[in-house]
């Protein structure tokens, strides 16, 4: 019933498809169900006395039987679904028949009624395979602590990686000669885009669109550009130079060289100076006890103190 | 007058002696650049009626001036503002150089003259006559100044220490007169206080220690107070405020290094080589730092790269650089060892006076010299004499020697030491700015040459002792009276000279420092083999009459390398002599047919390939005055396989440099292959390998014919950076070994000056330089490639050969030829990157615009001045600017554009950046729109005006500028009255405003053409009367100082004029011959022709009968 049920619902779906374009086995198959559905209307027509029907009323009433099959095998997959299941069983098209408000004790009379009328079997016809999505590589089985009625894994593309099978150039030549290339592509387009965006210069009067140049722009502070090296590079320094992060600046105003008193820095001072620069090479690590007057601290104005 | 005796023969040109001054500037403010402060000198009269005191002021204005607590008056007068008064119609130059020697020489503080005369105040004319101590104190400000001190502020939103708003102070020579009253000369020393307030987020550098920082009662500004113990002179005072980033030199602590924001990791690699230059000069002087500070600063729109004062250094923050660039670093690295050269002599030792000069610039560039010959290497060092050496020469032979001691050996005060030039030697502040380089430059040769003839150990000794002096009596009191043992003077260093060495050095500073004999010796050399007697016929003529030459006399060396060895041999040049016979060692010759070993000079012996050398001579190369011990031009002829062993074998850079010099007339299949090997030599250095590249191409073009094989240098530069498998792709960039570095730039660029039979750049050169452009990649590089790249764009610019125009078209994009094409989508590709991606120093953007220029020359683009004139305006870098205008100077030569004249006249007088301003005139005297012997539409009467008022007025801020433009226009107009002016109508012009009358002195020279004497003499005459009047000008206007009055011709009389022309006459005989002699042939010549074409109806009659009539 379920199995009915499902194809129903796909048979809806396939008609609609199948107006476009008869030829597909998928159609044919759908089709197939529907004159076999329409057999059985037919039958229980004749069954209850009917002589002869419209065609229309026949679609009609095939139509309504195809909607009520289908609601039995939706509603029942529901139940068993409910109860944590993949494959109906008998209870849940009972629950599902007696839900519809059908009185399921009368079913076994009814399909035991004598004159009833035998139906040959539908033609057999091929289930239509559904197309499976690139399968590339082997499903994995599933691992002990997976139950083996658990869906199976998708297939590895989708989760593990796309293997691409082209071979790699790796003639010098070649990249040499591409990486120039679209270097000098990118370039080129980066460089006319900015041209037509903005204001350019050119060098002939009545051509200007061949050799565009991007304005002449002054800068406020023209030296920043042309000295600092662009962000790019300046990755590549730092990668080389590790020296420590330079806080002088920012102690300038701060007071963390504190001297005790103005004779003690001066005598500091003095001895730093009377020491040999030769020597001084092995004093760098000692940051912390450089006494530089830039670094010192500002004095506060001594408010007795008259100019 | 005890005084004088500790003085040691030093006497102060002033009747006064500083010994202490305070500056103090309280307030700077950048939006209105102004400037307020005061100063306080503490001086000791000398004389007993000491009653006016002469100070040097410029553009200051002051307000009051108090002698010891008493109001003083004071008048201010400057004749350099204006140096030519007298609205006259007098437009020639001598006349101006003359009178603007005058008008400096009447505020020279080394004459005893100032600006600013204070009168002492009657009531301490007791006080003075005990020679008591005086306190001038003068309060002052400056507004917008326009010289001295230079404000940098940028146009953008914030605080101005958020916009890197600074200023500094600059100027050439003695400028220190520009932002403060004081005595500006290097031989009146002083103790300093300095105090300067300033916005709490600035910082102020300036000379001697910070004593403290102090913070203003508001918090809002901050006091730095600067102690300088060491007596100093007023110029060699500094100052730099901005909102710096501080930098403590790891190495030193007492070194401390200021940049502006966000440079501070340029300046840490920058300055991180300074110890070790400290460390080897402190090591070769024997002797500590003299300050116990030393600061650098580096600011932007700097008025010179290095400007060395006391105690800190201010370099242009274009110095600056990362660890990236190798091209700046050597640069930037020589800047910062001749600021501290001059650290000791220059600031720490001044001078006695002008004349001296060339010691304090002779031993600092000695011992830079010797910095370079350490830190780079002989090879270098010889080069750079050698470079040297070549620039004086060149220059001397074309202007006339240049004169290391103006007045050496006293003489008449009047003569003009060097008539050959268009400006007054006595004075820096009148100097062109070329002469002075080279003043600077051979001071530092002849300083050199001396320790040729002493040894570099006595030398050294005697900077030590210098040293050693000036730091004992910079320790004293002043009273004591030491102080001037600070000062060096040329007598006194010549002495110790010969105390220390005890030889006598005369012959050299005769050759090299006397008057008349200022220039080069010019040797033409020849030689012959006598081989019956096994001797060497070598002849050595000399030229002596060329402007710039002298005669020499004395030692030579020769080297002679023959085939048993190299053998030195001293010539004596003699008057008359001028063959000498050497004797050859080397005897037979039959063995040594093909291969030999040969031992060289330095004692290394080589296999040599002799199948080359004429059979009959044992000489391989022959050298006059290898170690440049002369200041010498050598032209010496000897046969060309000579030459290729001398490149080949020779061991000297120097000696392969002049070999490669002479191959260029030796273009055959052997001088290529010597030049190959060369360049293919790893071990060779690489500065010859490069001239060698050049050499190359130009032999390859004059072989064009029967040149063989890929064009000169393909296959050699495809060997060493392409890649083996693929020739036609250059390896990607790897720049770790610089010399192979600088050999790849340059080869593509001497390449490009290759020409085939139709002279055009072969088609597979150009292909060849485009594929190292498309191929050029610097990903794995650990430099930057700005500089490759931009020599790529200048090998491009070398290929362009002139179109070929069909009847004058204009130039469009359709009928460019295909090559053109390619190399303007190049330059375009590359300029438009340059926005997006800028590169250090924006070295691409200023090949490409030279590349431009180029090609427009060529008549392949259309020739506009609009694109460089939008890249030279202020807001760009500076090295596009000066790029930019050179392409403009260069557009108004060749298009004789008046409106672009006017342009670049403009900016000279509007731009805010005085070294652009210096530039433009600099570009416009090298490559000047017209010259005096040339008739041009340019040339007129509004343009003469332009100029005079430019050079008489608008420049009186900088003095560099006023020289710049006395260069300009004397390189247009010449040294007489230019021709587009019309004559005047009157010999005699009457100033009723003053009541006297003036000769106009516009007449002499038509009047005297006819005469056999020069006209310019006459001119120079009347001058030299104004030299008394402005010498004595100042005095007579504290005696009228009501009156305003002119400097010049005040005293002119009618009366005097017979008399004192006729005077001239005899006096100037002698000289005037000379004059005709050289320099002026061609001017005399023309002179001649002129009163025929420009003869006015009033000429004639203004030599006899000056009229009256006005």
């Amino acid at each position: 019933m379920a199995d009915t049920a499902a194809s129903a619902g796909a048979g809806s779906s396939g008609t609609r498809s199948g107006s476009k374009q008869s030829t597909n086995p998928a159609d044919n198959y759908h089709l197939a169900r529907r004159r076999t559905l329409q057999v059985v209307v037919s039958s229980l027509l004749t069954e209850a006395g009917f002589e002869s029907a419209e065609k229309a009323s026949v679609e009609t009433l095939t139509e309504m039987l195809q909607s009520y099959i289908s609601e039995i095998g939706r509603s029942a997959k529901s139940y068993c679904e409910h109860t944590a299941r993949t494959q109906p069983t008998l209870s849940d098209i009972v629950v599902t028949l007696v839900e519809m408000g059908f009185n399921v004790d009368t079913l076994p009379a009814y399909a035991k009624r004598s004159q009833r009328m035998v139906i040959t079997a539908p033609p057999v016809t091929n289930q239509p395979v559904t197309p499976k999505a690139l399968t590339a590589g082997q499903n994995r089985p599933h691992p002990p602590h997976i139950p083996s009625h658990f869906p199976e894994f998708p297939d590895p593309h989708t989760y593990i990686k796309t293997p691409t099978y082209r071979e790699p150039v790796s003639d010098y030549q070649v990249l040499r000669e591409k990486a120039a290339s679209q270097r000098r592509d990118v370039e080129r387009a980066l460089t006319r885009f900015m041209a037509k965006t903005g204001e350019t210069q050119s060098l002939f009067k009545d051509d200007v669109s061949t050799f565009p140049l991007i304005a002449a722009r002054p800068f406020t502070i023209p030296y920043l550009t042309a000295l600092l090296p662009s962000e790019l590079e300046m990755q590549q320094m730092e990668e080389t130079d590790s020296s420590e992060q330079d806080e002088q600046t920012d102690t300038e105003n701060l007071p963390l060289h504190i001297s005790t008193d103005d004779s003690g820095a001066e005598k500091e001072n003095t001895s730093v100076l009377q020491q040999n620069p030769s020597l001084s090479g092995s004093r760098n690590g000692e940051e912390n006890i450089i006494d530089n007057p830039y670094l010192r601290p500002v004095k506060k104005p001594k408010i007795r103190r008259k100019k | 007058m005890n005084r004088k005796k500790g003085d040691k023969g030093f006497e102060s040109p002033r009747p006064y002696k500083t010994t202490h001054q305070v500056v103090c500037i309280n307030n700077i403010n950048f939006q209105r650049k102004s400037v307020v402060g005061f100063v306080e000198l503490t001086i000791f009269p000398t004389v007993a009626n000491l009653n006016r005191i002469k100070l040097n002021s410029k553009q200051c204005r002051i307000y009051r001036v108090r002698v010891n607590d008493l109001e003083a008056a004071f008048i201010y007068n400057d004749p350099t503002l204006e140096v030519c008064h007298n609205e006259s119609k007098q437009r020639n130059l001598n006349y101006f150089s003359n009178a603007y020697a005058a008008a400096v020489s009447a505020v020279d503080p080394d004459a005893g003259n100032g600006e600013l005369c204070i009168k002492v105040p009657s009531e301490l004319w007791k006080h003075v006559d005990e020679l008591k101590v005086l306190k001038i104190h003068i309060n002052f400000s400056l507004d917008q100044p326009k010289g001295g001190l230079h404000f940098v502020v940028p146009s953008i939103e914030g605080s101005m220490a958020e916009r890197g708003a600074h200023v500094f102070s600059c100027g050439y020579q003695n400028s220190t007169r520009f932002w403060f009253p004081c005595v500006d000369s290097y031989s009146e020393l002083c103790t300093w206080k300095l105090e300067f307030t300033v916005d709490a987020a600035m910082v102020a550098v300036s000379n001697g220690d910070l004593v403290e920082t102090v913070y203003t009662h508001d918090m809002r500004k901050k006091t730095f107070h600067y102690m300088l113990t060491i007596p100093t002179a007023a110029s060699n005072i500094s100052l730099a405020i901005g909102p710096f980033e501080i930098l403590v030199d790891p190495y030193m602590h007492e070194v401390t290094h200021f940049c502006l924001p966000q440079l501070l990791p340029l300046l840490k690699h920058t300055t991180s080589y300074l110890h070790e230059v400290f460390e080897f000069y402190e090591e070769i002087l024997t002797c500590r730092y003299p300050y116990s500070c030393f600061k650098t600063v580096f600011i932007d729109e700097a008025y010179v790269e290095v400007a060395a004062y006391a105690s800190m250094s201010i370099f242009s923050t274009n110095l600056l650089h990362s660890a990236m660039i190798i091209d700046e670093t050597p640069l930037t690295r020589r800047c910062l060892a001749q600021s501290l050269a001059q650290q000791f002599f220059g600031c720490f030792i001044s001078r006695m006076s002008w004349s001296d000069e060339w010691v304090l610039k002779g031993i600092s560039g000695y011992i830079y010299g010797l910095w370079m010959k350490k830190t780079f290497g002989v090879n270098e060092y010889r080069h750079w004499i050698k470079e040297e050496l070549d620039k004086i020469v060149a220059y001397e032979l074309k202007t006339g020697g240049v004169l290391l001691h103006p007045i050496f050996g006293g003489g008449k005060e009047k003569d003009n030491p060097a008539s050959h030039l268009h400006f007054s030697i006595k004075h820096p502040h009148t100097l062109s700015w070329e002469y002075y380089t080279m003043f600077q430059c051979k001071a530092h040769l002849v300083m050199r040459l001396i320790e040729n003839r002493i040894s570099m150990e006595f030398m050294l000794q005697v900077f030590n002792k210098l040293l050693s002096l000036a730091s004992t009596a910079s320790s004293q009191k002043f009273q004591s009276h030491m102080w001037s043992q600070m000062l060096v003077s040329t007598s006194g260093f010549l002495k110790s000279i010969s105390n220390v060495s005890g030889k006598d050095i005369q012959p050299l500073i005769k050759q090299w420092f006397f008057r008349d004999q200022s220039g080069v010796v010019k040797f033409y050399g020849s030689f012959a083999f006598n081989r019956k007697r096994n001797v060497l016929e070598l002849e050595i003529k000399q030229d002596y009459t060329s402007p710039g030459t002298q005669k020499y006399v004395g030692p030579l060396k020769v080297t002679v390398q023959e085939l048993d060895g190299s053998f030195n041999h001293t010539l004596q040049i003699e008057e008359n002599s001028l063959k000498h016979d050497i004797p050859c060692h080397s005897k037979s010759r039959r063995c040594r047919n093909k291969k030999k070993k040969i031992p060289l000079m330095n004692g290394e012996e080589v296999d040599m390939d002799l199948s080359a050398m004429d059979a009959d001579s044992p000489l391989l190369w022959i050298r006059i005055d290898p170690d440049m011990s002369v200041l010498r031009k050598v032209e010496f002829e000897q046969a060309d396989f000579m030459w290729q062993y001398q490149l080949r074998y020779e061991r000297d850079v120097v000696a392969q440099q002049e070999s490669i010099l002479a191959l260029e007339k030796f273009p055959t299949p052997a001088s290529r292959l010597a030049l190959t090997d060369i360049l293919d030599q790893e071990q060779c250095f690489y500065r010859v390998r490069m001239s060698a590249c050049f050499c190359l191409a130009k032999i390859a073009n004059s072989m064009v014919s029967t040149w063989t094989g890929p064009p000169a240098m393909k296959s050699l530069f495809t060997r060493m950076f392409c890649c083996k498998t693929c020739p036609n792709i250059v390896k990607t960039n790897n720049f770790l070994s610089f010399q192979s570095y600088f050999l790849q730039k340059t080869m593509p660029v001497a390449m490009a000056l290759l020409r085939d039979v139709h002279n055009l750049c072969p088609k597979e050169v150009l292909t060849f330089i485009l594929d190292l452009i498309k191929y050029n990649d610097n990903r794995k590089n650990k430099f930057s490639d700005n500089y490759y790249r931009a020599e790529m764009i200048d090998a491009l610019a070398n290929s362009v050969t002139p179109a070929v125009s069909v009847n004058n078209e204009v130039r469009t994009v359709d009928n460019l030829s295909p090559d053109v094409r390619l190399i303007l989508e190049e330059i375009t590709r590359f300029l438009n990157m340059e926005k997006l991606l800028p590169s250090y120093r924006h070295t691409i953007t200023v090949s490409c615009l030279r590349a431009i220029r180029v090609l427009q020359k060529n008549g392949h683009v259309p020739s506009d001045p609009a694109l460089f004139k939008s890249y030279a305006e202020y807001g760009h870098f500076v090295d596009i600017r000066i790029a930019a205008l050179e392409a403009v100077v260069d557009y108004t030569k060749v298009d004789r554009s008046y409106e672009e004249l006017q342009w670049l006249l403009n900016m000279i007088q509007t731009d805010p950046v005085p070294y652009v301003r210096h530039k433009i005139l600099n570009m416009l005297t090298k490559n000047p729109p017209f010259t005096k012997n040339m008739e041009s539409p340019l040339c007129n009467e509004a343009l003469v005006d332009q100029l005079w008022k430019l050079m008489n007025s608008g420049t009186s801020h900088d003095w560099r500028l006023r020289c710049g433009a006395v260069d300009l226009y004397f390189t247009l107009f010449g040294l007489s009255r230019p021709s587009c002016l019309p004559l005047p109508e009157l010999g005699l012009v009457l100033n009723l405003k003053e009541k006297k009358a003036v000769l106009n002195p516009t007449i002499i020279p038509e009047a005297v053409a006819g005469n056999q004497f020069s006209n310019s003499q006459d001119e120079e005459e009347i001058d030299m009367d104004t030299v008394h009047d402005s010498q004595a000008f100042i005095s007579h206007h504290l005696n009228m100082l009501e009156r305003p009055s002119t400097p010049v011709c005040s005293q002119y009389r009618t009366l005097l004029y017979h008399k004192h022309f006729y005077q001239e006459h005899k006096k100037k005989k002698k000289k005037h011959k000379h004059k005709h002699k050289h320099k002026h042939k061609h001017d005399s010549r023309e002179r001649d022709k002129e009163p025929l074409t420009y003869h006015s109806p009033a000429g004639g009659r203004s030599l006899r009968s000056p009229s009256l009539s006005d």
